[in-house]
């Protein structure tokens, strides 16, 4: 196949495709119809905080150093460290109140128990500012001995669970920007755990003890599709002793303050859920509530993208009648006279589809992302943010699922050589899987196979915001969280299309035309 | 010239004529087993892939059982569709209109015959799918201990329920034909088809976070609203009845026939 | 009989047909004649009542089509032969046409004997060949017994002894009484088929007129000479009034003297000659002078209207 012939065969194709006027209508409806019901569904979400009877927009959440929402709110008990130090504790006990659904309405139904990723430890942390770089050596409810740092970044040490008979040690040390955890079971043998860099933290930050707890999640599967997922309360109380400090700590060794931080006031400015701690000689008791670690409260940037499901379905359309349309009327033999080559006939198809449905699904998702993420923030939703670069990511890959997608039907049209038969086939295995898995009843398993192993898996390109194991969450496809990586959910997609163009081109070399 | 011939009374002639077409057409009988097929095996893997671990699940067994009609509407609607586009596509719908001029009449005909044999396949399928996941659903947890008497069509809302299926595979089927009519070509049929039940379907979940839109949404959707008819539980929570649904479903067929009958009239074939 | 008066139709900046009117009568086969373009298959199609047409109506045996309740027992018709479902058989094709118009399985298998498909209508009409889906096509037009029929180029695609079949079998259909319109561009189809003729060009008809006497026309009373000394004969049959051409090699064309005359001064001039006769156009070289200025993408030359052109030899362009 010289290159000349091939660079033929394309500009004939692309001729072929533009001078139908119905097909480039269509190009161009698929494009309208992805953005408009994207930006329909975005004008349409209103999101509002109630404060003191009174709507006002939600504040935003707090952004980490490397850009994402997250999660503040623990309880510290903290003294102010110059330079390098350490800090040792050992951790006694760890406790924890979880509240239930109501058994009887309005009556509050709290249990003892702890949330798996109830966390308490020692941190250092760069100022009590809501956001501001930190890392912590700590002790989990059911994940045993972690690091953590930064909110996104989740290190594992040994596993068990804290008790009196079985206390943990843990240390955190600060050497210029260099931080490393350690943790022991008797205060001598200590094992180290991790050691990160905080590139830019200030001469003198916090150093202290926390304790916090993420909400108890339950997840209700909605009747007719769909899921409710609901956090409630929960709270976790730890006991520490042999707390010791090193370096150039100021104060008295009573200075210990302790914050609140990220507490919701009510209205008359008590604070709701509290945390707290008291001090007995050497022994901290700390109680908080909420999380440290990434935010997923709020809208991403990819539900903008609602509408595509609706008008990949017209790209494909386009796609298949591109090629069935030549069967029905025998131009496939002319077709064939002009590019006897039938891998190079198919290959130029394939291309020019290709190239005019990512052309169509790059401005489709530019225009949706864009104005999409501008009418939310304008209706007062909280879109969650995140790196240009991961932006710019969810729209290429989504222009180029759309052309895979399409390249996919062109095939199936090439190897069915019926109009109604390909789209359908093509709708089966791209559209529906997706559907199925994110707006049905399906078992979540269910639906998590269908995005692994079907040509809708690509729609993973479009999630933006990671699934975060030291968070517990509802990472199901109906959350708009896939089970593949997105680059990986791109390929099996890619994958598909390529075989399906392979069969496509054996049908056409082996069979009459 | 012209001499009676023996033959049908002329009011039925073109249901006769259609009738021997949908029944010499070669891809009738694989549309019919296809049908059932699809929708006997996803009822069944769907009574399967459930499971009601205690009583009180929530589930609505019945739902559970008639799955596969979700699936199988797809093979109606791609069948009906191709009854009249496969006429344009060829230009045997010429000849058609050359026999018989009243279109009017000849959609009509195609309306009958391809209702009638849906009705007829769709009852096999809902029959067998009830059967097989009356068989299925026990191994799933659907016991009766666990408040799931074997499903029954002695028992009203199943019965309902089951003729219900049967009825939404017949109206799907005529409102495929009637699109498939006024758009004429096979594919771009089909996919309108299938967009308008199956991503309007999934439209209010997957990208409309309102409440209220969702709920509308969700009523005009030919697919959801239709297939309220099989619900036997949580009625209540339904926000259209059964019969409702059927209602919404009906003003989609209606409109789509009433639409290719207009277009049939003012375009040239 | 089937009557056209005045049809319209416009499609976007094309008009199809610019006021077509003719009559298709009884007991004889109407050629229906024209380039392409010239709006036979628009006017067959309003004919059916397929396509609407803006203005003017076409009658079959004195109704509507579309008011007819069993058309295909008025008129039969055979548009395109390809227009079948490929899948089904032939046998079954005619079956669903039989049962529209309220026909019994018996005259399925009555037209089938008669077009010869007997042999081959259990099978799928997909694997079927021109010829044979031509055969299949002219049975569903005899399917309903009509007294008129409407064929589009009927030997499309028929073998030698296919065309045979269907000129005598288009002469017999028009001898049992019944009105045949056949279209064609093959004129020597016609020239054995035909005995009247609408020939159309532009939408309109440009000639209706029987095939005798046309060819008459376009012969325009020339006699043909066939001599060894053409010279001498052209020099002595000047001399006696006529207008000769040589129209090749020891060819002569005389006009303006009988043949008988043209053998008198021949003799008396004693030029040889070895044949004199009278000649005739064929159909081909008089429908070429009726439509050589209809003809739609020719430049230059306005429709002649439907003025008939005299057949004189050398006249280029008189028709105004």
């Amino acid at each position: 196949m010289s290159a000349a012939g091939f660079g033929r065969a394309l500009r004939a194709e692309w001729t072929k495709l533009r001078s139908v006027r119905a097909w480039m209508a269509g190009l161009a409806a698929g494009a309208l119809v992805t953005v408009l019901l994207g930006l329909l569904s975005a004008a349409g979400s209103h999101t509002s905080c109630g404060k003191d009877g009174v709507e006002v927009a939600c504040p935003a959440p707090p952004v980490g150093p490397e850009g994402q929402a997250v999660s503040d709110r623990f309880y510290l008990v903290h003294r102010a460290l110059r330079g390098d130090g350490a800090i040792t504790v050992r951790v006694t006990s760890m406790t924890g109140r979880i509240r239930r659904p109501d058994s009887t309405p309005g009556v509050r139904n709290e249990v003892s128990g702890l949330t798996p990723w109830a966390k308490a430890g020692v941190i250092v942390k760069e100022s009590t500012r809501q956001g501001s770089a930190y890392a912590a050596v700590m002790v989990t409810a059911e994940h045993g001995v972690r690091m953590q740092h930064d909110y996104v970044h989740d290190v594992a040490g040994r596993p068990g669970r804290v008790s009196a008979g079985s206390p943990r040690w843990l240390r955190l040390t600060r050497s210029g920007d260099r931080l490393t955890g350690y943790e022991s079971a008797d205060g001598r043998q200590w094992s180290r755990v991790g050691a990160v860099e905080l590139p830019g933290l200030p001469g003198t930050v916090r150093i202290g003890l926390f304790a916090a707890s993420p909400g108890d999640v339950t997840v209700t599967r909605g009747d007719l599709g769909g899921a409710a997922v609901a956090a409630r309360f929960a709270q976790a109380t730890a006991t520490f002793d042999h707390v010791g400090l090193d370096g150039a700590v100021a104060g008295q060794s009573d200075d210990w303050r302790g914050d609140d931080l990220g507490v919701d006031l009510e209205a008359d400015g008590t604070p709701h859920h509290p945390g707290g701690f008291t001090r007995s000689g050497d022994t901290f008791t700390v109680t908080g509530v909420g999380d440290i670690g990434p935010g997923t409260e709020g809208r991403t940037v990819e539900s903008t993208l609602s509408g595509l499901p609706a008008g990949l379905i017209v790209l494909v359309v386009v796609a298949v009648v591109s090629v069935t349309s030549e069967y029905r009327r025998g131009l496939i033999r002319t077709s064939l006279a002009a590019v006897p080559g039938r891998g190079r006939l198919l290959a130029a198809k394939a291309a020019v589809i290709g190239a005019a449905t990512f052309a169509a699904g790059l401005a489709a998702a530019a225009v949706s992302v864009v104005a999409g993420t501008r009418l939310l923030r304008g209706n007062g939703d909280v879109v969650l943010p995140v790196s240009t670069a991961t932006e710019a990511r969810v729209v290429v890959g989504t222009a180029a699922l759309v052309a895979a997608s399409a390249v996919l039907a062109l095939a199936l049209g090439a190897l069915l050589r019926r109009g109604a038969a390909a789209v359908t086939a093509a709708l089966a295995v791209t559209v529906l899987p997706y559907l199925l898995a994110t707006a049905s009843v399906l078992p979540l398993d269910a639906a998590r196979w269908l995005l692994r192993l079907t040509p809708a898996a690509g729609f993973a390109v479009e999630q933006s915001v990671p699934a975060y194991a030291h968070v517990l969450g509802h990472y199901a496809p109906q959350a708009g969280y896939f089970p593949l990586p997105p680059w990986a959910g791109l390929a099996v997609t890619c994958g598909y299309a390529a075989l399906a163009l392979g069969l496509a081109t054996l049908r056409l070399r082996r069979g009459d035309a | 010239m012209t001499r009676p011939v023996p033959g049908t009374g002329t009011r039925l002639r073109e249901v006769h004529a259609e009738w021997t077409k949908l029944r010499t057409a070669p891809g009738t009988l694989w549309t019919v087993l296809a049908l059932v097929a699809v929708t006997v095996a996803t009822s069944a893997a769907a009574s399967a892939l459930v499971s009601c671990p205690s009583s009180g699940c929530g589930h609505d067994a019945v739902r559970i059982g008639l799955a596969g009609v979700q699936a199988g509407q797809a093979v109606t609607a791609v069948a009906a569709v191709l009854a009249i586009t496969g006429e344009y596509g060829t230009g045997m719908i010429r000849a058609t209109f050359t026999a018989m001029p009243r279109r009017g009449a000849v959609l009509a005909a195609k309306a009958v015959v391809v209702a009638g044999l849906t009705l007829a396949s769709g009852t096999v399928a809902v029959l067998g799918s009830l059967l097989a996941a009356r068989l299925v659903l026990p191994h799933s947890g659907f016991t009766p201990e666990h408040g799931f008497p074997p499903l029954s069509l002695a028992d009203g809302p199943t019965l309902r329920a089951a003729a219900g299926s049967v009825l939404y595979l017949a109206l799907i089927a005529l409102f495929s034909l009637g699109v498939a009519t006024a758009v004429r070509d096979s594919a771009a049929a089909a996919g309108v088809v299938l967009g308008l039940l199956y991503a309007l379907a999934a439209v209010p979940f997957v990208m409309v976070p309102d409440p209220d839109w969702q709920l509308l949404l969700w009523r005009i959707s030919p697919m959801n609203a239709g297939l309220a008819v099989q619900s036997t539980a949580n009625l209540s929570a339904l926000p259209l009845t059964p019969w409702q649904g059927v209602a919404v479903l009906t003003a989609w067929t209606a409109a789509s026939l009433l639409l290719a009958a207009l277009l049939l009239r003012r375009r040239d074939a | 009989m089937i009557e056209v008066s005045g049809l319209r139709k416009r499609y976007g900046q094309t008009m199809a047909l610019d006021g077509m009117s003719f009559t298709v009568t009884p007991g004889r086969v109407t050629g229906f004649v024209g380039p392409n373009g010239a709006g036979k298959s628009t006017t067959m199609r309003v004919i059916l009542g397929l396509d609407a047409a803006d203005g003017g109506h076409a009658l079959v045996g004195g109704r509507p089509y579309r008011s007819l309740r069993s058309p295909l027992r008025h008129l039969g018709a055979l548009l395109d032969a390809a227009a079948l479902h490929p899948g089904r058989t032939a046998r079954h094709h005619l079956l669903w046409l039989a049962h529209s118009q309220g026909l019994g399985v018996r005259r399925v298998d009555e037209v089938i004997e008669l077009v010869g498909l007997a042999p081959v209508a259990r099978r799928r009409a997909g694997g079927f060949s021109l010829g044979m889906r031509q055969r299949l096509g002219i049975a569903a037009a005899l399917l309903g017994d009509p007294p008129a029929l409407m064929l589009d180029e009927p030997v499309n695609g028929l073998d030698p002894e296919g065309v045979v079949w269907i000129r005598g079998l288009l002469r017999s259909l028009a001898a049992e009484g019944r009105a045949v319109l056949v279209s064609s561009h093959l004129m020597s189809e016609l020239q054995d088929t035909a005995d009247h003729l609408v020939v159309v060009g532009r939408g309109r008809v440009v000639a209706d007129t029987g095939v005798a006497e046309l060819i008459e026309a376009a012969s325009g009373g020339r006699v043909r000479l066939r001599t060894a000394e053409p010279a001498a004969a052209m020099d002595a049959l000047a001399r006696a009034g006529a207008v000769v051409a040589a129209t090749g090699a020891g060819t002569v064309t005389v006009s303006g003297l009988v043949s008988e005359r043209v053998v008198a001064v021949l003799g008396g001039s004693g030029v040889p000659f070895s044949e004199v006769a009278a000649h005739r156009a064929t159909l081909e070289e008089a429908y070429m002078e009726l439509t050589g200025d209809s003809v739609e993408f020719r430049a230059g030359l306005r429709a002649s209207g439907s003025s008939r052109s005299s057949g004189s030899s050398g006249s280029w362009g008189d028709g105004r």
